[in-house]
């Protein structure tokens, strides 16, 4: 038989944590989630990855478990199909939840090093891939325009909202 | 006939170029004018993982872009169109749009919510309409089977795709299929994500997705897929080799982007107009059948 897991020790749970996700616009739905389950048996991850769990994310925010949330890996593979928000019966917008939860986790330093490299190359050019060599050369063959690449005023952006300083894990 | 500021995106122009070069020739075919800006810049699609302040502050500059030249936008990517339209309409807020022009105003631009943003595959059934495509048909495809895949942002969020397809019983695609004399094979699988906005965090996770697709398509023995979004496309297509190896499968199923597909009917040269020869998988055993070789 398995080992019970460890249990939940109010002293370890970091009450303000739901208050401090709810303080985004963006995640207020969150407090409309019944647990009902709805969004994880609509989720097609969830279906090959049980361990990423939109229901069981939601609890854990609801209960304060910060850590646990921000550091954990999961939370970075949603396909962002939003199956979750289409299915929900209380409209919680849990896309939009998990968004302000991965920036959270992002300001911890928790980035996965593929979307701070996005980052990166827009300040740069502009678009992602933009100079790639080989690419440039393939637009020219097919006669397609040439792409500016110019990242500036983007990078400006960029910089105003602090998305600059956020660094990959 | 109706004239749009051509989003590219960031993937399409360099990783699926003959994504574009299709649409461009459908586009022009039907008299859908296409103006390139090239200040244009990332959507903020992605850029919502790290900050979703960034992803609206970008979104709104590229409406911005469009705005200043009196322009609505068409993309090709559904999802750089979603969040175009969500940052559209998160600026409806008065407060939200006064903070965020402060922000553009450094570099010179100004969002006043003038450009509607609407995705090709909308445009294509829309402004152009079913009637239209059908009159320039040129080839028979009364033999070609094929698997419509519409990609999650083509039909979600079902606030954007209001008025023009249903996210639980799509039917637009079908029928931009089917007006063309293929035929159009319903699958189970058929609104499952591509997996794409995961793969660059865990193959995995994506390729776990595609194979389940393919595997259902497969069964269907369709000649072909087809789709609107490149995302989809990497993932079905480009990446097709490496289930294949992973998962030790022997799927070769094409998968066209709906401009080459239609562009394909209408008699359009598949390398010079379409760029065939650069999709993966190889399309000649589809060719061989349009052109009653096979």
């Amino acid at each position: 038989m398995a080992m019970p897991g460890k249990p939940i020790q109010v002293t370890e749970l970091d009450s303000s944590f739901k208050a401090e996700v709810i303080a985004h616009e963006a995640a207020r739905g969150i407090t409309a989630c019944f647990s009902c389950g709805t969004c994880t048996a609509a989720c097609p991850v969830h279906e090959m990855f049980p361990e990423f769990d939109p229901r069981k994310i939601a609890r854990m925010v609801n209960l304060g478990m910060k850590e646990r949330v921000l550091s954990s890996p999961h939370i970075w593979y949603c396909t962002t199909c939003l199956e979750c928000e289409e299915s929900c019966p209380q409209r919680v917008n849990f896309f939009q939840v998990l968004s302000v939860l991965k920036n959270m986790a992002a300001r911890e330093g928790y980035a996965p090093p593929c979307w701070v490299n996005q980052t990166k190359q827009v300040m740069q050019t502009g678009i992602v891939f933009a100079t790639e060599e080989a690419w440039v050369k393939k637009r020219e063959e097919l006669s397609l325009p040439p792409l500016k690449g110019d990242g500036r005023k983007a990078a400006k952006l960029i910089q105003l909202a602090g998305a600059d300083k956020i660094t990959a894990k | 006939m109706s004239r749009y500021a051509l989003f590219l995106g960031c993937t399409t122009p360099t990783r699926v170029p003959q994504y574009e070069l299709s649409a461009r020739w459908l586009c022009k075919h039907f008299g859908v004018e296409l103006i390139d800006v090239e200040d244009f810049v990332c959507c903020g699609a992605n850029q919502i993982n790290l900050s979703i302040e960034t992803g609206l502050l970008l979104a709104a500059m590229n409406l911005a872009l469009a705005e200043a030249r009196g322009l609505d936008i068409i993309t090709l990517c559904p999802w750089c169109f979603t969040a175009l339209a969500a940052g559209a309409e998160e600026l409806k807020n008065q407060e939200l749009k006064s903070k965020v022009n402060e922000r553009l105003s450094t570099i010179g631009l100004e969002y006043n919510g003038k450009s509607k943003v609407k995705h090709i595959s909308r445009v294509l059934y829309e402004d152009v309409g079913l009637d239209r495509i059908k009159q320039e048909v040129r080839k028979d495809l009364s033999k070609v089977r094929v698997a419509p895949h519409y990609g999650c942002r083509y039909l979600k969020p079902s606030w954007a795709s209001k008025g023009f397809d249903e996210p639980d019983d799509p039917k637009t695609l079908h029928q931009m299929i089917s007006i063309t004399g293929a035929t159009s094979v319903d699958y189970e699988t058929f609104n499952l994500c591509c997996g794409g906005k995961a793969f660059p965090v865990s193959d995995d996770v994506a390729h776990s997705l595609i194979r389940k697709k393919l595997d259902d398509v497969n069964r269907k023995e369709v000649d072909c897929m087809v789709l609107s979004c490149q995302t989809c496309y990497l993932m079905y297509a480009t990446q097709q080799e490496k289930i294949n190896e992973k998962f030790n499968e022997r799927y070769n199923i094409p998968v066209l982007l709906l401009p080459q597909f239609l562009g394909l009917a209408m008699g359009a040269a598949p390398e010079a107009d379409l760029g065939l020869n650069l999709n993966v998988p190889s399309v000649d055993g589809l060719l061989s059948k349009i052109d009653g070789k096979v």
